[in-house]
């Protein structure tokens, strides 16, 4: 496996980890893999004494992302999402437990934010992303036409396990939640594995962490910032951090297309604010991220407040910053927030906003 | 910039017209043991001179091994007298001469003229260990950071710095490019670097047509000598590579690209144009020199990087009006077209519409390379493209075809060592589309669809390498 990474803390690779963390854990060994998977790479740390058992461990993690994307991909033909994108207009289908799990849970995120998270905006995106990877921009009649099939509530759940759509043209994009989802199940394979301390990073843009590195109490995530200035940081251990932000504007040219698109013009969100979501999974941070980002700081702010153990960050490119939600907290350069950080020091991470896949 | 110290210094030169025949692998080695050429599949080995004595060489030579010595320049005379000598193959000069000292390739081609037995190579610095990265890395102060701000996996490549490198030397000095294995430990039991390190070291000097200087481990020579049955299962794997590599086309060729770079100065270019190929994005880079009207023929889009003459500027001038693209980075010139006013203007920017095409003028230099590449792809548009991957992230793309011929041939190399459908779009139109990997013998038969004047087909399954062959329609163009 070219991408296996192993060590000790103290050589080589093992520098990875920071200077604060106590002495005691100078002995700690680590795992460290990576898997290009769902369009991003997948990371997994994991510290165990016993090596071999984190190696298998996070190799049977990230087949189960493999597996995943198998079901939730739009890319891949043979989805099935895609399936259910080709048929479920004409008549019920039965899918898997994951698939039907993910839809119920980015519907909750729809009700909950008044349509702003909605995973049926797929039509619409593409026509973005077609423009981001060099097509030309969509003109308005392919935006409206696009628009018309956008709308979770034409998203009909049959319980146990079946979903039907009333739009014909109705197409799903799980972008915006289904890497979080996938980083749960990972958390999950983990755990099963007997695995206590473990990092998980999706492309960066969505993080889970399972315990605490050794000698640490929390795994200490760098946040992704704009304006450069606040260096903004979260504590995590047995929750998660994910980071949304539009595509970067062009220098090039006037109007410039982006991966992150309102559902109700189907025009590509114009902000200058990355937002980062704190949450209890990284199913919730995902689709939290994208909505509060679309909702942008005073209403998302609103929202973050209704919800349990979330926090969010907005930041814009001069620093300006808004910050809502209970649970942890976000240290800021500069300032002390006591709002529930633990209080030793812990492994530095960074995330990145959520991209498209060109 | 370490790895551009000596690319920077790469500064005058002819043009070179063609990529290079083929690429050749060769291997870098510590000690002067190894099974013999015919066992191993390596061909060239290189030896750092002066520490080598003669005895190496010859050793290695009785083993069926080409011998290269690899000198710093100030020592070319000496290595160049020792590689006569020992009958060694050739010399590879590692840096570049001090200032005020002739350039190197000045020197160099006094040394071809003279000394016609000897083979002679430069070696560009800057080489790094072709891979595809994640975001957690080691940082100075050993903090775990992210390697980049995009989800978009980073791969690192040397296509940039073989393009630079070909277009700053003469075609009569040939180049060679190395790189360092970064370190990494390996489960007990299991090498590092692995079969798929090393495949995709060959594979991307395959397929940017480009020597590599490829280090060999000390523990690996040594175990292979000694039969170590784990250690010639992996170089078993490297071989495969190796003969798929040797199997390349051999006639001189050129690249398809739609996109002209032009540059004069590495240092400025060099982070734009390793995303412009991040992004496979085709192109050709020339110095301003080689600016022509037969090579502006050849291509739809333009970027300059540097001061032009009056006449190249009236040049791209027209070469825009047909319909083409012209994007100039930080210009500080006076250009005819700015006594009208700018189409459009941005913050940092301004557009002009000249005849069918634009000039497009960025007034600062480029801050962010990954953004300037994706600009640029939308800027030239699908319809200017020569050739485009989709969904596959970490697949790198180069083409290339003979001189007077519309036949052409991909080299495509897959970064993430996991098996990708990979999407192709390539602008003309072909009669047949076939493709070879180490995996799959030449040719297997790929179907294809035309659309909008593109052809489209899917590599089914791409591990590291494969080539795709395009037959051409006799009366149809290629590019």
């Amino acid at each position: 496996m070219r991408w296996a990474k192993y060590g000790l803390l103290g050589a080589n690779l093992a520098m990875l980890l920071v200077a604060a963390i106590e002495r005691s854990a100078q002995s700690a060994t680590f795992v460290h893999q990576k898997r290009y998977v769902m369009g991003t790479v997948f990371e997994i740390v994991i510290y165990d004494e016993d090596l071999p058992k984190a190696d298998a461990a996070a190799r049977a993690a990230l087949d189960e992302v493999v597996r995943l994307d198998g079901v939730m991909s739009n890319y891949k033909p043979e989805s099935e999402l895609s399936r259910l994108n080709r048929t479920a207009h004409l008549h019920p289908i039965r899918v898997s437990r994951e698939l039907y799990d993910v839809i119920e849970q980015s519907i909750y995120y729809s009700r909950i934010s008044g349509g702003q998270f909605d995973i049926s905006v797929g039509p619409v995106v593409d026509l973005w992303k077609a423009a981001l990877a060099g097509g030309s921009l969509p003109t308005t009649a392919e935006q409206a036409a696009a628009l018309r099939c956008v709308g979770y509530k034409e998203i009909e759940l049959l319980p146990p396990d079946r979903i039907e759509f009333h739009s014909e043209c109705m197409r799903l994009d799980l972008g915006a939640i289904g890497k979080g989802y996938a980083v749960d199940r990972v958390a999950e394979v983990l755990k099963a594995h007997g695995i206590r301390r473990a990092y998980i990073d999706a492309g960066g843009s969505t993080i889970y962490a399972v315990g605490a590195p050794p000698g640490a109490n929390a795994w200490n995530v760098q946040l992704r910032d704009p304006s450069g200035k606040l260096v903004p940081q979260i504590m995590l251990m047995n929750n998660s951090v994910s980071t949304s932000e539009q595509s970067a504007p062009s220098v090039l040219q006037g109007e410039a297309p982006g991966h992150i698109v309102l559902p109700q013009t189907g025009k590509p969100l114009q902000t200058r604010y990355a937002v980062s979501v704190a949450a209890p999974t990284a199913t919730a941070s995902d689709a939290l991220s994208t909505t509060l980002l679309l909702l942008g700081p005073t209403k998302g702010a609103a929202l973050a407040k209704t919800l349990h153990n979330v926090a969010a960050i907005w930041i814009d490119s001069d620093g300006q910053r808004t910050i809502a939600g209970d649970g942890v907290g976000f240290q800021l350069a500069g300032e002390r927030l006591p709002v529930a950080l633990p209080s030793a020091s812990g492994t530095t991470m960074e995330t990145a906003r959520k991209d498209s896949n060109q | 910039m370490k790895q551009l110290s000596l690319v920077c210094a790469l500064l005058l030169g002819s043009i070179a017209l063609c990529t290079p025949a083929n690429a050749k692998v060769f291997f870098r080695v510590a000690m002067p043991f190894l099974p013999p050429a015919d066992k191993t599949g390596i061909q060239d080995l290189v030896l750092q001179w002066p520490s080598q004595d003669s005895f190496a060489i010859a050793q290695l030579r009785s083993q069926g091994y080409r011998v290269w010595l690899q000198c710093e320049a100030k020592e070319l005379t000496a290595a160049v007298t020792a590689a006569e000598r020992t009958k060694a193959a050739g010399v590879i000069i590692a840096s570049a001469p001090s200032s005020g000292q002739p350039t190197l390739s000045e020197e160099i081609r006094s040394y071809m003229a003279t000394h016609k037995n000897t083979a002679f190579r430069v070696l560009i610095s800057g080489g790094k260990q072709p891979q595809m990265k994640g975001r957690l890395v080691v940082e100075r102060n050993g903090v775990l950071q992210v390697s980049s701000p995009s989800t978009q996996p980073w791969l690192d490549t040397n296509l940039a710095i073989v393009r630079l490198a070909q277009a700053t030397y003469p075609d009569s000095v040939p180049t060679i490019y190395d790189f360092r294995w970064e370190p990494a430990e390996a489960p007990a039991g299991a090498w590092k670097p692995d079969a798929e390190d090393f495949a995709l070291a060959i594979a991307e000097s395959d397929a940017d047509r480009a020597d590599v200087i490829i280090d060999f481990p000390a523990p690996l020579q040594k175990a292979l000598n000694e039969g170590d049955q784990q250690a010639w299962s992996l170089w078993k794997k490297v071989m495969l590579y190796l003969k798929f590599s040797s199997q390349a086309q051999k006639a001189k060729t050129q690249p398809v690209a739609g996109l002209g770079v032009i540059v004069n100065e590495v240092l400025a270019s060099y982070e734009p144009v390793n995303l412009m190929a991040r992004h496979n994005l085709a192109f050709e880079v020339i110095r301003p020199s080689a600016l022509t009207l037969a090579r502006l023929s050849t291509w739809n889009s333009v970027i300059v990087f540097c001061s032009l003459t009056a006449e190249a500027a009236a040049m791209l001038r027209d070469f825009a009006a047909k319909g083409s693209v012209v994007i100039f980075v930080n210009p500080h010139d006076e250009f005819p077209w700015h006594s009208a006013a700018p189409d459009r203007r941005e913050a940092h920017s301004a557009a002009y519409t000249i005849g069918s095409g634009q000039i497009v003028e960025l007034d600062e230099p480029v801050i962010d390379p990954e953004n300037f590449a994706r600009d640029i792809r939308r800027l030239i548009g699908r319809e200017r493209s020569a050739i485009a991957l989709w969904n596959s992230l970490t697949t790198l793309v180069t083409a290339y075809r003979k001189e007077d011929l519309r036949d052409a041939t991909l080299y495509l190399v897959n970064y993430a060592d996991q098996p990708d459908n990979v999407q192709v779009q390539v602008r003309g139109h072909f009669r047949q589309v076939r493709w070879e990997s180490p995996e799959v013998p030449c040719c297997a038969s790929l179907p294809f669809a035309e659309r909008d004047g593109f052809t489209e087909f899917t590599i089914p399954s791409l591990r590291i390498a494969a080539r795709v062959h395009l037959d051409a329609e006799k009366s149809s163009a290629a590019h």
